[in-house]
């Protein structure tokens, strides 16, 4: 494994020495907008960390961090206090060790091994007030916590019965993308993972479904960069020589393509040849989709859809530096009427509103998005982050969908019919 | 690759201003920004000239548009329509400003007691610039919130050369509700306790109790009186304390800016303008003196831009639009324009704290009528990219209180430019519209 050099000026840690102390980053942070718990980014980041040395950190607050990285865009001085943040986390988390609670819920891989086989099952016991009750005080799983259904049937299986490439051979690189599918639309969501495929192929991509883990997001965010450098390096071995050989790598998981094109680098420090290639190689699929549209190539024959769709464009997704390519996607579709929610989060942040000392600061963090979604008495709702859709969805009882589902639907594509169908989180007793 | 009419670089007050003006009058715009800008910082007033010896903005104003090489030589006759828009435009939205280029300049209090001369503010602040009629100023603080020290306001108001004073100066601090358990009590966290009504009022009526019996008391509180909810926390603490209460603006985050951002943002997506922030820009692609493109940095790979025009609302050095090599040369960050700029050696005043303005606030772009960067032989450097706000050379804005006018008048004169109403004193070549103010 290469690291990025602690010398070097690209070492997140380093740009703290810029703060200017202006505490634009404290005005734009969703935590400290509704806890006092958390002072805010300033303080924890380039404050704290003049104080983080070989010894006992200083300041704990900064588990309180929800990773959204607003902080970072904001800053006029170029300081990354969120990737600061969350190496400080990590460097906690290695000095004091991390709860039992936290190392089951970021290790995803593990809970769909788990869960899926036994879904009904599983997922009674999800809906069972009283095992919530006490997962909650026993594990630390907050009662009421977003929480997705298993699937029973996972989407790689799907895959492999219908007969699709897991392993890139001589395809032509222009028109075939390897899909990352992440452990969301795999085990929790595979109708994101199915939609996704249609929707490429009905643009004429060949689609590659690699083996591959979870992306070792949820473990970052946790401070467990050992497992998560273990999930990259997985990852890696895997998607380097199709990203080398010039595939594109697509995720329909804002959270996961972040973590394949800046995380692995930003906060694991893994900088090889196969980290540049997936990074340079990968696309969040409405980015990828716009950019055929952009090049006239986007088969632009969708049916209608008449109705209003609130569309929430997550944290995750501000962090790629795209825009919102899924609001031009559905100014294509006829009569969709969809509005950009103007809300900063929605709280979840992967795990940390799942956790029982976390859950009411995501609640209050998503309170005003939530009255939005409702408000706008709209069927569904979009947003391309899955555990943003879960927290949404649980929050408002609204359906919330991958901006790529809305399109599926929009092709006439989905055997599932209406995406409003139903809500498919596990829901607040 | 996504195209717009018009890219602007920066989202201070310039940058904004032209990219709503130009959204409105239909163009398509992108605002792309490396953060968030000295809105922040400031004070939330419109600063448009205040010179020593001039008794409102318009004489400063004259002044300073007949120094050869100051902005205003080139952009004054584009502030008056440019500060009607932004006055009705904050109005519009909620946000009501008073004063004027006419209006006199009066001394207004600052957070460290000392007094600041300003003819155009927020609302808000609008009770400090009332001339005292025998009324008592009492410097209300909070406790617990250490960014505003009431006593030390006070005392230092008592001690100043106050031309139109308060017959008295006095100190309080109130207990709000709840607020002893805040580890870090900034302006932000204050001005949303007050944004919520029951916290808010029981706050109201603990600031009441504090003002003294007899009558007469004008109040200053520190900037914190709500975001969302400001105008009806203002005028409900009129109504329970019986006299005019006013803002001072507090260090950042300075909430009369967010308040101000926050109308502007919301003014640019209303009229279908695209704010993009945490993407510095890493590339400028040019055909024949014309830019064509710029790359923006984005996860993984840079993102480009096509254009007609590009406007540059960078900022100078406070902002970062500007910044200073170790040869004693200064670099323009985006396009790598020209930067004029004093000799090194002159770049600092030789007594900062006796309140001279450092001579390296003169550094910035020198433009043409259009605003168009120039070349050392006077042609432009650029055809299609104007310069506005304070990244433009010849000013000094904190000794000479125009930047906010600068960014207008200038964000005014490139909007309609582009837009393709093009003044008449907009012409290359022509007499810089001097008089229309002067």
């Amino acid at each position: 494994m290469t690291f990025v050099d602690a010398a070097s000026r690209d070492y997140p840690p380093f740009s703290t020495d810029a703060c200017i102390k202006c505490n634009v980053c404290t005005t734009v942070c969703p935590v400290a907008r509704v806890t006092d718990l958390f002072p805010g980014p300033k303080y924890v980041g380039p404050q704290a960390q003049r104080f983080r040395t070989a010894g006992p950190s200083p300041d704990q607050s900064v588990d309180l961090c929800s990773g959204c990285g607003y902080c970072t865009r904001a800053c006029p001085a170029g300081v990354r206090i969120a990737e600061t943040n969350s190496r400080a986390r990590a460097a906690l988390v290695a000095q004091r060790g991390s709860p039992l609670r936290n190392r089951l819920i970021s290790d995803t891989d593990l809970l769909q091994r788990l869960g899926v086989p036994l879904a009904p099952l599983a997922n009674l016991g999800l809906r069972n007030p009283l095992l919530r009750r006490l997962g909650e005080l026993l594990v630390g799983v907050h009662r009421h916590a977003p929480m997705h259904a298993f699937a029973r049937q996972t989407f790689r299986r799907w895959w492999r019965r219908r007969g699709g490439a897991t392993v890139v051979g001589q395809h032509d690189p222009a028109s075939t993308v390897v899909y990352f599918h992440g452990c969301a639309a795999n085990g929790w969501e595979p109708e994101v993972g199915r939609a996704a495929v249609e929707v490429l192929e009905r643009n004429g991509f060949a689609v590659i479904v690699p083996d591959q883990v979870c992306c070792g997001l949820p473990m970052i965010s946790n401070g467990l960069y050992d497992g998560a450098r273990r999930k990259a390096q997985r990852n890696l071995r895997v998607l380097g020589d199709p990203a080398r050989r010039g595939y594109r790598i697509v995720t329909s998981s804002t959270s996961c393509g972040y973590t394949l094109k800046a995380e692995y680098r930003d906060m694991l420090d893994l900088d090889d040849a196969d980290t540049r290639a997936v990074s340079e190689a990968t696309w969040d699929i409405c980015e990828l989709l716009l950019d055929l549209h952009e090049r006239g190539r986007l088969a632009t024959d969708f049916g209608r859809l008449d109705r209003p769709l609130p569309y929430h464009p997550p944290c995750q997704l501000r962090s790629h530096g795209i825009g919102t390519p899924a609001m031009d996607l559905f100014g294509l579709v006829p009569g969709l009427r969809a509005t950009d929610s103007d809300h900063d989060c929605c709280g979840a942040a992967g795990t940390y509103a799942l956790k029982k000392e976390r859950w009411q600061i995501a609640q209050d963090v998503g309170r005003e998005l939530f009255e939005t979604v409702r408000a706008a008495g709209a069927p569904a709702a979009a947003c391309d982050s899955e555990t943003c859709r879960w927290q949404i969805e649980a929050s408002t009882g609204v359906p919330t969908r991958h901006p790529v589902e809305i399109l599926a639907e929009a092709y006439r594509l989905r055997d599932a019919g209406p995406t409003a169908n139903g809500a498919r989180t596990i829901w607040r007793s | 690759m996504p195209s717009a009419d018009v890219v602007v670089v920066g989202a201070g007050l310039s940058g904004l201003t032209t990219a709503i003006t130009l959204a409105e009058a239909g163009a398509s715009v992108w605002v792309v920004a490396n953060g968030m800008a000295a809105t922040h910082w400031a004070h939330g007033g419109v600063d448009v000239a205040a010179l020593p010896g001039t008794a409102t903005s318009r004489e400063g104003v004259g002044a300073l548009a007949s120094r050869p090489g100051h902005p205003y030589a080139l952009v004054s006759g584009d502030l008056e329509p440019a500060l009607g828009r932004h006055l009705r435009r904050l109005e519009g939205s909620g946000l009501p400003y008073r004063g004027g280029l006419d209006a006199p300049l009066v001394a207004v209090p600052t957070a460290l007691g000392s007094l600041r001369r300003a003819a155009i503010v927020p609302a808000g602040q609008a009770g400090a610039t009332q001339p005292w009629r025998g009324e008592r100023l009492l410097v209300v603080g909070i406790r617990r919130f250490r960014d505003f020290a009431a006593p030390f306001v006070a005392r230092n108001l008592a001690r100043t050369a106050w031309p139109d004073r308060p017959a008295e100066v006095r100190a309080a601090e109130v207990d709000l509700p709840g607020v002893g358990a805040r580890h870090n009590l900034g302006p932000l966290d204050l001005a949303r306790l007050f944004d919520d009504v029951e916290w808010g009022t029981a706050a109201i009526a603990a600031v009441r109790r504090a003002v003294p019996p007899g009558g007469g008391w004008r109040l200053a509180l520190p900037a914190v009186l709500g975001l969302t909810r400001h105008a009806a926390i203002l005028r409900s603490l009129e109504e329970a304390t019986g006299g005019a209460v006013f803002e001072i603006a507090s260090v950042p985050p300075s909430v009369p800016g967010l308040r101000l951002f926050e109308v502007l943002r919301r003014r640019l997506a209303a009229a279908g303008g695209r704010l993009e922030l945490g993407n510095p820009v890493v590339d400028v692609e040019r055909d024949a003196g014309r830019v064509t493109a710029i790359s923006v940095a984005a996860a993984a790979r840079s993102r480009r831009l096509a254009a007609a025009a590009f406007v540059l609302a960078t900022g100078g050095i406070a902002g970062g639009g500007l910044v200073g090599n170790r040869d004693g040369t200064l670099s323009e960050r985006v396009f790598g324009l020209p930067v004029e700029a004093p000799a090194r050696a002159n770049w600092f005043a030789a007594d900062p704290l006796g309140g001279d303005e450092a001579p390296l606030a003169l550094a910035g772009i020198h433009v043409d009528g259009q605003l168009r960067p120039m070349a050392s032989d006077g042609s432009p450097a650029t055809d299609n990219v104007h310069v506005v706000g304070s990244a433009l050379a010849g000013m000094r804005y904190l000794s000479e209180r125009c930047g906010d006018g600068v960014a207008l008048a200038s964000a005014e004169r490139v909007a309609r430019l582009l837009s393709g109403e093009t003044a008449a004193a907009a012409q290359p070549g022509a007499e810089p519209p001097v008089r229309a103010v002067a």
